[in-house]
């Protein structure tokens, strides 16, 4: 005879436990949010003009680029999981994003028509990321490693193209969404905050955003529910590449050129990505907090330039703002392995 | 409307499948009836999961035919079988730990308001199905990993009830839930049976089979070898069929001396865990610790081996006070912990037999800070024969063992430690019965040659047959202790859950 | 029940036929430049290919294969390559005794292990973020301390000899680089392969559960491995800054997706997929000469790095496609 015991309180521990870590998490969420705040506090004491709405506009504008991108990550690391050893992560993005800048601006120049260049771009940073979701998903090679080698293809087609120069480009296009203005804001604006509703859809009231996530969360859980793992894990590269293609656009638009020091951009990209779990009780990327995280990069470099500190300090502030929300998102999860 | 508990919803026939030379299913049949509770039985290796895989579009077979719902399928995969109603509820739980429980329930299935999900219909209707099924008050919004297991096992038959299952498969559904959960558990399915649902009921646990099931099928050496009624059949005859063996010889008897206190606690305290708890281990000693989930038992344990501190009381080692701070400490103590979680912290799946087994003790394999391949192949080959570890060598994976294998190899850790005492917790669980055995007369070997061991079980038969006495805890205190006399399992069940025991000492 | 010595005809010969892809991309690339590039298979551009393209990657990739065997990774070691060089070149240029910048510069690329260890273990941050952290502050700290990333030059004579001692001398016929790369290699293949340190890599790389579980100091090895690796990338610190006689900042960084590209691609010539020295070793000359070989061949830079990209793709491609899918 074998028996399982009974027990009157064998659902307490676990709840308990449950309690306490879902008070952590939102201690910590509001935690994270106080920090950004008293950030934000802090620059708009000491620096002059940094809540003036010119400064807060400009810095939205600045920020449409990075959110793209930032977003196109987020979507990679929630289909992936957020495990950066062996879950989700283009880190060929940045440079994709160089690529089709490239093509894009050297399109342009070349007097191409604005439709043309536009598809071509989002067309090359769609090919990339089939290429990477070939990669993950057809050859099974771990996210990191493949995205790893297409960046360096990436970046080395991007040279081949610009011969490592500034291209400059002018179009009725790049021109409407360098200086347009609609109902008092700039188009890189209504575009940014367009796109951030747009995602905030897809990830959070849209049966692919749910299916992403449990693709992200548990693969094995969602094949057993019947979801196409592969299909969707695919996507996500796919959609990564596109935010690229879509980001040159307004990177080149921005600049009227394209500029050789976009791959730069990838540790960025990852830090907003990255920081933006903090504000989500399940630790993955949620559309909210990547449109905070990386309007709260963007607002940090803003604020750096303004009260005249070096702009070499941005990346360090950057580095310890990771390894602090970081540490505490840790002391916040459930302990154990 | 009477149901037509005659005809069948599932036919298997004559399903072959090989995995190279190995044949895992050999012309196995199974038949489950409309309206039924149908167990399937069998030793580890016997072909129960195979057969459920087949059914499951997982596995392909290489013969045979499948009928559902009186319709020949040809070509099963996972998404046909859920769209003609059958519906698996996986042993390890598969559901996305970070979904909340609407999610989970409706993944897949999700109601929506034009492009919009609709999050509020998805949260009403669980909450519904969650009441009206198992009268649970579950919040839709919480994690499905802050839940119980008994919770998520609940959430995921809710999740195949969502879908209106016609049939319900159930691989060891009781595994991880306690008696009050199992209950539950049953007066679930047999509403779900008296509606008009099959359930497929895969079980370790005889008890279980024999209280729920309406028919069994046993499997062994990967074929049917007969379907019987369990309340005619009894226990005994199913277990003979599926491995040819008398219960009997379970729990091999012994008669050793025992020695010296080993390891004495005295007033040990963990705040919210255990209180005040004193005992003390004997060389030659097997003791039985047992307690409810949540009753303080695993939080003792961890503090045994240094997992945890405790707020108070002392721990000596031959008499000697010690602290137990962490696991290399207690490791140096000579203390051994066979963990319950064997994957997460037994043995690492990922190395070789021959790793798995040294990494506790590697002095005794270094010879100036370097490895000798020579110590290792003695002592390594020496412990794989010597607890007949099944593996054609030593730089093997351990993740191509048998679970038994797996234990076995866990425990040879610490025969190569020489650890004296050994804690051991739930060391036969997902272990196949002939493996069982050899694992007690491993227990009985370790304490002829003096350790002492400390087990934990809460199959409290084991707790019988095993140990020479038995440790109740209830509710994080130590509140009784049986001598192998005194010991049954009824005894043992109502002091684990609180009730007064009625001795001869008391009623005097 | 499985048994594993009964062999799987087809899907095994796939697996082993994919642990050697690398080993075979090497030969064919190497034949392929000795016929296309007659410079190729010379003696001189043999030896200036490891002496100058092969020993400080190998260095660095190496430590990257010991922290990628514990189950962790390391973003930071070009900060810590830049450290070391830094803090070389600084203390050479204020004038103090070589010997003394030498240890200072090992001892500036440990600290940056250390610094990646008490995160790691102590703050329990993952090792990915925790070391991406201290290449974004490394990074800052450099362009601060350097005004925004101007090198340091020692191109004086006074200092010639001192770095020609160290990158151009030899002992017994061998370049001394060569040799320190010769010597690192050895003594972690002993430590990876062969030692106890070894072991508890290994099972903190499996299962640090099981690890923790057994007794052993998790946190203590840990730090160790970050501390070592951090220190070997010292070494290359030393000897970049001596080959150019100036402190480059951020110069360290380029070394980072090489190392990590060898590492991973090292880790295919094992059937467990395991990082080892030997296999690192194979990634880091596969990556070297096709540089170097493009390069002969006529390929400008930009078409170089299209070439060395493919060409990883490609070996990931036929290691991991050929293994199937999943682990």
């Amino acid at each position: 005879m074998t028996m399982t015991i009974a027990a009157e309180t064998a659902a307490k521990p676990a709840r308990a436990r449950g309690a306490l870590r879902r008070q952590g998490t939102l201690v910590l969420r509001l935690g994270a949010l106080a920090m950004f705040a008293l950030i934000m506090a802090w620059f708009a004491f000491t620096t002059r003009g940094f809540v003036s709405p010119a400064n807060i506009f400009n810095v939205i504008e600045q920020t449409a680029v990075m959110g793209v991108l930032s977003f196109g990550m987020a979507v990679v690391l929630i289909g992936g999981g957020t495990d950066v050893q062996t879950g989700g992560i283009d880190l060929s993005i940045a440079a994709n994003t160089g690529l089709c800048a490239a093509v894009y601006a050297t399109l342009l120049a070349g007097g191409s028509g604005d439709l043309a260049a536009a598809a071509a771009a989002i067309g090359t940073g769609i090919a990339v990321g089939l290429l990477n979701a070939f990669a993950v998903v057809r050859l099974g090679i771990l996210p990191l490693l493949a995205t790893l080698a297409v960046m360096n293809i990436v970046a080395g087609l991007e040279l081949t193209v610009t011969e490592n120069q500034v291209i400059g480009a002018n179009s009725t296009v790049t021109q409407l969404i360098a200086t347009g203005r609609f109902l008092g804001l700039s188009v890189l604006a209504w575009i940014f905050i367009l796109f951030s509703a747009l995602m905030t859809w897809a990830i959070h009231y849209s049966r692919i955003g749910l299916r992403l996530y449990a693709v992200g969360g548990h693969p094995e859980a969602a094949r057993a529910a019947g979801i196409n793992v592969g299909a969707y894990v695919a996507g996500t590269y796919a959609f990564s590449g596109f935010c690229a293609g879509f980001a040159a656009i307004l990177l080149v638009a921005r600049l009227s050129a394209s500029t050789t020091a976009t791959g730069q951009l990838l540790l960025a990209i990852l830090a907003a990505a990255l920081l933006g779990t903090v504000f989500s009780r399940r630790f993955v990327p949620t559309a909210g907090g990547t449109i905070l995280s990386t309007l709260f990069i963007g607002f940090l470099a803003n604020g750096f330039q303004l009260s005249n500190v070096s702009y070499y300090w941005v990346n360090g502030v950057q580095g310890v703002l990771i390894l602090m929300v970081v540490a505490v998102t840790t002391f916040a999860k459930p302990q154990g392995k | 409307m009477p149901l037509d508990t005659q005809s069948a919803i599932i036919e298997m026939q004559g399903i072959s499948k090989r995995f190279g030379p190995v044949r895992a299913l050999e012309e196995a049949s199974l038949t489950i009836h409309r309206g039924r509770i149908h167990g399937l039985v069998g030793a580890n290796g016997a072909g129960k999961s195979t057969i459920i895989k087949v059914l499951a579009g997982i596995l392909r077979p290489d013969a045979g035919t499948i009928r559902i719902d009186g319709q020949e399928v040809t070509r099963l995969t996972p998404a046909l079988v859920e769209k003609l109603g059958v519906h698996f509820i996986h042993q390890d739980r598969l559901l996305v730990p970070t979904a909340t429980v609407a999610e989970a329930i409706f993944l897949r299935h999700e109601p929506r308001i034009g492009p919009f999900l609709n999050l509020r219909a998805m949260r009403r209707r669980s909450a519904e199905l969650l009441k009206h099924y198992f009268d649970l008050d579950l919040p839709a919004d919480a994690l499905v990993q802050d839940l119980t297991t008994a919770q998520q096992k609940i959430v995921q038959i809710t999740r195949a009830l969502a879908q209106e299952a016609k049939v319900l498969v159930l691989d060891e559904p009781t595994a991880a839930l306690v008696k009050r959960e199992v209950d539950s558990l049953f007066r679930v399915l047999r509403r779900l049976r008296d509606d008009g649902i099959s359930v497929i009921f895969i079980s370790h646990y005889m008890q279980e089979i024999e209280e729920i099931c309406d028919e069994v099928t046993v499997m062994r050496n990967g074929t049917d070898v007969g379907v019987v009624d369990p309340r005619q059949s009894g226990i005994d005859e199913i277990v003979a069929m599926m491995i040819n063996r008398d219960m009997g010889e379970m729990y091999p008897a012994r008669s050793v001396a025992i020695g010296a206190p080993v390891l004495e606690v005295q007033g040990l305290s963990r705040d919210g865990s255990f209180r005040n708890v004193s005992l003390t281990l004997r060389a030659g000693e097997i003791v039985g610790l047992t307690g409810l989930l949540g009753s303080g038992v695993k939080e003792l344990v961890q503090c045994l081996f240094g997992l945890d501190r405790p707020d108070a009381g002392r721990v000596a080692i031959d008499g000697q006070e010690v602290a137990l701070g962490s696991p290399v400490q207690a490791v140096g103590r000579r203390i051994a912990l066979l963990p319950e979680d064997r994957r997460a912290h037994g043995v690492a799946m990922g190395l070789s037999i021959a790793d798995n087994i040294a990494l506790a003790s590697m002095q005794r394999y270094a010879k100036g800070g370097l490895v000798s391949a020579a110590k290792e192949a003695a002592i390594v080959d020496g412990l794989i024969r010597d607890l007949s570890i099944k593996t054609p060598h030593r730089h093997n994976l351990v993740r191509n063992l048998s679970g038994g294998n797996q234990q076995k190899v866990a425990i040879a850790k610490w025969l190569s430690c020489q650890s004296r005492i050994y804690v051991l917790d739930e060391p036969t669980v997902a272990v196949d019965v002939g493996a069982k055995v050899e694992i007690y007369n491993l227990m009985n070997r370790l304490a002829a040659e003096g350790a002492a061991i400390l087990l934990m079980s809460s199959e409290l038969e084991e707790l019988v047959g095993m140990c020479d006495r038995t440790l109740v805890i209830y509710r994080g205190e130590l509140i009784d202790e049986f001598t192998r006399a005194e010991a049954d399992t009824d005894s043992l069940l109502a002091a684990a859950s609180g009730a007064a025991r009625k001795t001869a000492r008391e009623t005097a | 029940m499985l048994n594993l010595s009964t062999p799987m005809p087809i899907e095994e010969r796939l697996k082993a036929i994919s642990n050697y892809a690398v080993i075979f991309a090497l030969v064919v690339i190497v034949a392929g430049f000795a016929i296309a590039a007659p410079s190729f298979l010379t003696g001189a551009n043999l030896y200036n290919l490891i002496l100058n393209n092969v020993v400080m990657l190998a260095i660095v990739a190496i430590a990257m294969t010991i922290v990628v065997s514990s189950g962790g990774i390391d973003l930071s070691v070009g900060v810590s390559v830049d450290m070391a060089s830094m803090a070389f070149i600084m203390l050479l240029k204020a004038g103090v005794f070589v010997g003394t910048a030498l240890f200072a510069g090992i001892g500036a690329a440990l600290v940056v292990g250390l610094i990646n260890a008490i995160l790691i273990t102590r703050l329990r941050i993952s090792p990915f973020l925790a070391t991406l952290g201290i290449l974004f502050i490394g990074q800052s700290v450099q362009k601060i301390a350097s005004g925004g990333g101007k090198p340091v030059y020692l191109a004086n004579a006074k200092f010639a000899p001192t770095f020609n001692a160290i990158v151009k001398s030899e002992v017994l016929g061998i370049p001394t680089p060569m040799l320190i790369l010769a010597a690192i290699a050895i003594a972690v293949y002993v430590l990876l392969h062969k030692s106890v340190f070894g072991r508890y890599i290994r099972a903190l790389g499996a299962q640090p559960g099981v690890a923790w579980y057994s007794g052993i100091r998790v946190p203590f090895h840990t730090s160790l491995v970050y501390i070592i690796a951090a220190g070997l990338c010292g070494v290359t610190g030393i000897l970049l800054s001596s080959t150019v006689k100036s402190y480059v900042p951020l110069s360290g960084d380029g070394y980072l997706l090489d190392a990590i590209g060898a590492c991973f691609i090292g880790t295919t010539i094992s059937a467990q997929r395991r990082p080892s020295v030997l296999g690192t070793l194979i990634g880091v000359l596969l990556l070297a000469v096709t540089r170097n070989g493009l390069l002969l061949v006529g390929w400008n830079f930009y078409w170089q790095q299209v070439g060395i990209g493919l060409l990883v793709f490609a070996v990931l491609a036929l290691s991991f496609g050929l293994r199937g899918r999943g682990h």
